[in-house]
């Protein structure tokens, strides 16, 4: 059994764990009706059902990567240990992915949708170009860029209706 | 009235934009965020000036156009168009992967357009005798109907069956923030205004599928490997024979019978509709343990299915007025604008319009397969897009359909929210299909459990048929699951044991 095998159980479930007890803990606190017309079954008793089920079934995981670890260590297998900085390095593409991706939507309505587009199309090609390619990727990634940016923005604001932001270009009368 | 109907849809004006509402609909269909009901909605006012026949018959095509084109989208790049082509991916992208793009296209073309037919078919016939059924669902059954969708969960959950759970338990959590049902009580939104209607299905589709497509692609940059995939570019006919067109006749007539019957359900929808039929087939089908590695089966049960629930969301609408999801909503609109009051009587009042609806609904089932299928060399072109290009764009595109879903940036915040949940999900090997299912069906169940309890005392539950009959094959579903996940579970078990005395055996 491979090392990895017990850790999807333990890790994950210790986290989906701690979620429902807060989600669990936040109920007591939705207020709820009951005027004329009430129902038996307040809308607590729905979020109690799925906050209770996540934490069963949470346990259930966790349990079972305990047994998968024991049984592991008892087949002689030995436990490697990652830090988080070397899996997040290994991972630094999805990494700056979400972290351009972050950038993208939180600073759409601040700076406008076409020149955040450009940007964030841009250095996304890029994040997704192994770095020996990245020399003849800059001037196409940058034409995709500028077109996609232009476009969308034309065809869904002013002939779809969509509002999209249009931030900083206001000042140039956009 | 029939014939009036049917010359009405045969002007040359109405069938133009027959051809414009498909083409659109199949261009809003395929883009991930844009959806059937946005085409619509976009769409509404255009009609305006034009008669009820021509106004209608364009919405109409739209919204065969917009479930339709869902396809393109979930079998080329694993991102579903729409909510009701979500199980499409599961064999539709290992079917373009093995190099067969062009009869996993074809396949859910061709199966689409059954679909739709079957369904038209039902709702001219059948219209008056379906209605009645569909009133017999109250509180009740609705309640029994949401615990036997949510049964075939587990059917999904693949041979991990806790952590298939957990994801549908989660969607069905995720689903009980906003304004609680019944009592309108705020839930879980932190006093932000824009969490009151609660998450959207088609931002959390977003989220799930295509960011974590992004991510999955990201993971790979540093691989040397060739990602071109290579698809039949060379498509013959329709990109599968006669005689495999025939073998899935009877999984088609079934999965377009489940469909219709969902469709008549108001709430449901077309993204229940395709994971449902898609579970019974691989249920009762002889070769399960090949869906989801790219099997025709799987394609067709998805697309036959969720064409099938357009006839089937038009049954309640036209007969009754009430309509189905968000996009027969529109249509209700669209109806009304157009002085077209759907009810008993609308045979009788707008009989020569409801005949042009039937009319238009096939020419637009008509086109929407010419226009696929002449279009699918095109679309099998997406696949040769260098990924680090198109992937980027497609972001963009999920972002405008975020955005446009309620004109509010705070939707992109929770797609990136969704992306990386699903990407962390994924990572800890818990399937994110579960998940669409629970999210569906969690308000459904505890809007119609609610009401239930305040039934109880003076209507109790052996009164009701209907949810009898539910509960029982609920519990029969549960079983055959269960035995089912077991068996492959200790499949699973037993290749990874013979794996591992291989490996052994080489050192």
């Amino acid at each position: 059994m491979q090392n990895k095998h017990y850790k999807m159980d333990i890790i994950p479930g210790i986290v989906i764990a701690l979620f429902s007890i807060g989600y669990l803990a936040l109920i007591p606190s939705i207020q709820t009706f009951t005027g004329l017309g009430s129902t038996p079954l307040t809308n607590h008793f729905v979020p109690y059902l799925w906050g209770g089920s996540l934490l069963v079934l949470s346990l259930w995981i966790i349990a079972r990567g305990f047994r998968r670890r024991k049984k592991y260590l008892a087949e002689g297998g030995s436990i490697k240990k990652t830090s988080l900085k070397d899996a997040l390095l290994e991972r630094r593409e999805v990494v700056a992915s979400f972290a351009a991706l972050t950038l993208y939507v939180g600073l759409m309505d601040l700076v406008g949708f076409v020149i955040m587009t450009v940007l964030y199309v841009f250095a996304q090609i890029l994040i997704l170009t192994p770095r020996e390619n990245w020399g003849k990727t800059y001037v196409p990634a940058a034409i995709t860029a500028a077109v996609s940016g232009g476009l969308l923005f034309y065809v869904f604001r002013y002939l779809l209706n969509v509002l999209l932001p249009v931030g900083i270009l206001k000042l140039f009368g956009l | 009235m029939i014939l009036q109907g049917l010359l009405e849809v045969l002007q040359p004006m109405t069938i133009v934009l027959v051809a414009i509402g498909t083409a659109v609909g199949i261009i809003f269909g395929s883009i991930p965020g844009l959806t059937a009901t946005m085409a619509i909605v976009m769409f509404l006012p255009v009609t305006y000036s034009m008669t009820a026949s021509e106004g209608i018959s364009m919405l109409m095509a739209l919204y065969i156009g917009g479930i339709s084109g869902g396809l393109i989208s979930a079998i080329l790049l694993n991102i579903p168009g729409t909510p009701s082509s979500v199980a499409t991916c599961f064999d539709g992208k290992p079917l373009a992967d093995k190099g067969e793009a062009g009869k996993a296209l074809g396949t859910g073309v061709v199966f689409s357009f059954v679909g739709t037919i079957i369904g038209i078919g039902l709702l001219m016939i059948l219209a008056p005798v379906l209605c009645d059924f569909a009133l017999k669902f109250q509180a009740y059954e609705y309640c029994a109907l949401a615990v036997f969708s949510l049964s075939m969960v587990i059917a999904l959950t693949g041979h991990d069956m806790p952590k298939g759970l957990i994801s549908a338990v989660l969607g069905a959590l995720l689903a009980t923030v906003g304004l609680a049902p019944i009592d309108s009580k705020p839930r879980f939104t932190f006093g932000l205004y824009q969490l009151n209607n609660g998450f959207a299905l088609v931002v959390l589709l977003i989220g799930l599928f295509a960011i974590a497509e992004v991510m999955a692609y990201a993971e790979t940059v540093r691989q040397k490997q060739d990602f071109t995939i290579r698809s039949n570019v060379k498509i013959k006919g329709v990109g599968f024979t006669f005689k495999e067109f025939v073998g899935q006749l009877r999984n088609a007539v079934v999965s377009a019978l489940i469909g219709v019957g969902i469709g008549i359900l108001p709430g449901i929808g077309g993204g229940v509709s395709c994971m449902i039929s898609y579970t019974v087939s691989k249920n009762t089908s002889k070769r399960r343990e090949l869906y989801g590695t790219g099997i025709m089966d799987g394609v067709v049960a998805s697309e036959t299915a969720n064409n099938g629930t357009i006839g089937g969301a038009m049954i309640p609408l036209l007969s009754l007025g009430i309509p189905g999801d968000a996009a027969t909503a529109m249509l209700l609109g669209g109806l009304q604008i157009h002085n077209v009051a759907p009810g008993p009587l609308i045979y009788e009042k707008n009989g020569v319009v409801v005949y042009a609806i039937f009319f238009a609904m096939v020419l637009s089932a008509i086109f929407m397969m010419l226009f696929m299928l002449l279009g699918m060399r095109f679309f099998v072109t997406v696949l040769k897009v260098p990924k680090n290009y198109l992937l980027p764009v497609v972001v963009v595109l999920c972002a405008i359909g975020a955005i446009g879903n309620a004109n509010m940036i705070f939707d992109t915040y929770c797609m990136v929210g969704f992306g990386l949940m699903s990407y962390l999900l994924i990572k800890s090997k818990v399937p994110t299909v579960p998940m669409i299912l629970g999210f569906i069906l969690g308000p459904t169940f505890e809007q119609n459990l609610r009401r239930v309890s305040q039934l109880t005392s003076s209507d109790p539950f052996w009164n009701h048929p209907i949810f009898c009959v539910l509960i029982i094959a609920t519990a029969f579903v549960v079983v055959f699951s269960v035995r089912a996940n077991l068996k492959d579970a200790q499949r699973a078990q037993e290749a990874e044991r013979q794996a591992l005395k291989a490996g052994g055996a080489d050192e």
